[in-house]
């Protein structure tokens, strides 16, 4: 999302419109620049074939269309204006389960009119290429050991997960051998947040993405590095996932070095 | 404070065991007061508190940390304010009632009775946005959480497992057997605090009978 919203010179948290897997149509009823980032899906305007990572200008009565994404989950789209969405606690995001935030708290539909305000024409720039996000079905993700990740959790270092159908903007759940961790009822629920890998008494493990649950009780026993999370909501049902040990000061090291490389391209975002 | 109170959690985040639920929440003030830590978020024996990695090491956290609970408390004579909630229970309000009550052989008048006689505690908010978490209920009525989460709890529902109560503000995915609705308003999105009920806070429950 940062990465189209630089494109159209919008701060790096503007709110932007996320397509899950693509498959959507849109009809520009003013002239605006956007520009698509996120999972690869094909682009047209108006039938002919476009690029994401670069900047377009709609005229009035453009049709943008996106074919189902290839590779990944989600699709930014960003306009060269700002768009009319609810906020909540400080954030024009979406959230489903308690219907706040966005275009009155649901996904959009066929149909809906989203209204943009202080629209402006932007020149066409492109993301440089070495900042493309690298599209695949399969993630390596750096992780530290969780609170509860205990001796008899190292399998976890060494096995090939898959995601399932089970997935929201809450987390995905992983399919694969687990290390057995001992249950506790009714164990003392502490916090949680995005990137932290849970296992439930099901044996599936599930990963917390970015509308995870603020707190939780099953336990804890790896997180993904705060360097890799920007990631996670690109997993889609049938993709690998790996985990690689880090220490604290490693993943430290690797979310600096990444926001190092985004600082000239980026220089406002925080990853 | 020795140090063996906190561990890592994660490459951003410190946890800090605080079994006392008092000095939980006065410590979890403190840290907030601060304005150090990007979160504080209180659980039930814990709290966990996340840095800015890219300005601090974790080790470089942990010092902070490890000195900030040296400055001593300040256990207020602060009152806990105290909120009465009126619950329509059983019946389509709360499904689960009649199960839960037969399962330990007691009427449902008599599981009500449980729940109104003391005032409970909201011990801390989580899971989907407002939802409270509220003891002071004895641990000898065993009730599990669902086999099989629901995807959508009505705005207001009261959930009851072993020895907690749980309050969902707003409607949302839920694992705990319902029990009741207050029609009491308990978010209000435009309020600087949306949520009514904040840990710390007294709840006392009333039956306002069939509707």
């Amino acid at each position: 999302m940062a990465l189209a919203n630089r494109l159209v010179e919008n701060k790096s948290e503007a709110t932007a419109i996320e397509i899950t897997f693509g498959g959507a149509a849109l009809r520009f009823n003013t002239p605006v620049s956007f520009a698509v980032t996120g999972a690869l899906s094909d682009l047209t305007l108006n039938g002919v074939t476009i690029q994401p990572h670069t900047t377009h200008t709609a005229h009035e009565g453009d049709e943008l269309q996106m074919a189902t994404a290839a590779h990944g989950c989600r699709i930014y789209l960003a306009l060269s204006a700002v768009l009319d969405a609810k906020r909540f606690l400080g954030s024009s995001s979406t959230y489903l389960p308690a219907a706040l935030g966005g275009h009155e708290g649901r996904a959009l539909m066929a149909g809906d009119r989203i209204t943009l305000d202080s629209v402006r024409l932007v020149p066409a720039q492109a993301t440089p290429e070495d900042l493309h996000p690298v599209s695949s079905n399969s993630y390596t993700l750096r992780a530290v050991e969780g609170p509860d990740f205990s001796r008899g959790s190292e399998q976890i270092w060494a096995e090939i997960y898959t995601a399932t159908q089970r997935a929201s903007r809450m987390g995905i759940e992983l399919r694969g051998m687990f290390p057995v961790t001992e249950q506790v009822e009714n164990r003392p629920s502490s916090a949680i947040w995005p990137g932290a890998l849970q296992l439930p008494p099901g044996g599936n493990g599930f990963l917390l993405l970015a509308d995870a649950q603020t707190t939780g009780g099953y336990p804890h026993i790896l997180q993904v590095a705060r360097a890799d999370r920007h990631l996670l909501g690109q997993i889609r049902p049938g993709d690998r996932v790996r985990f690689l040990h880090r220490t604290q000061s490693q993943a430290v090291d690797a979310l600096r070095a990444k926001q190092a490389l985004l600082a000239n391209w980026l220089p406002e975002f925080t990853l | 404070m020795s140090n063996t109170l906190i561990t890592f959690c994660g490459d951003d985040a410190l946890r800090l065991y605080v079994p006392d639920r008092a000095t939980r929440f006065t410590r979890a003030r403190q840290l907030e007061a601060s304005g150090y830590w990007a979160e504080v978020v209180p659980g039930r024996r814990d709290i966990t508190v996340q840095f800015d990695p890219h300005a601090h090491t974790p080790d470089e956290a942990m010092q902070i940390l490890t000195s900030a609970l040296r400055a001593p408390l300040q256990h207020g004579q602060e009152t806990a304010q105290t909120v009465t909630i009126p619950v329509q229970f059983g019946g389509e309000e709360g499904p689960a009632l009649a199960s839960i009550a037969a399962n330990l052989n007691l009427t449902e008048g008599e599981v009500v009775a449980r729940l109104v006689e003391h005032p409970l505690e909201v011990d801390m908010l989580g899971f989907t946005p407002g939802f409270a978490y509220m003891s002071g209920l004895t641990d000898d009525l065993e009730i599990p959480r669902l086999a099989q989460p629901r995807q959508q709890v009505p705005g207001g529902s009261i959930g009851l497992i072993t020895g907690q109560c749980g309050l969902y503000a707003l409607p949302g995915p839920g694992g705990w057997p319902i029990i009741g609705r207050t029609a009491l308003s308990l978010f209000d999105g435009r309020a600087e605090q949306p949520f009514r009920l904040q840990p710390g806070m007294r709840v006392t429950l009333v039956d306002a009978g069939s509707p």
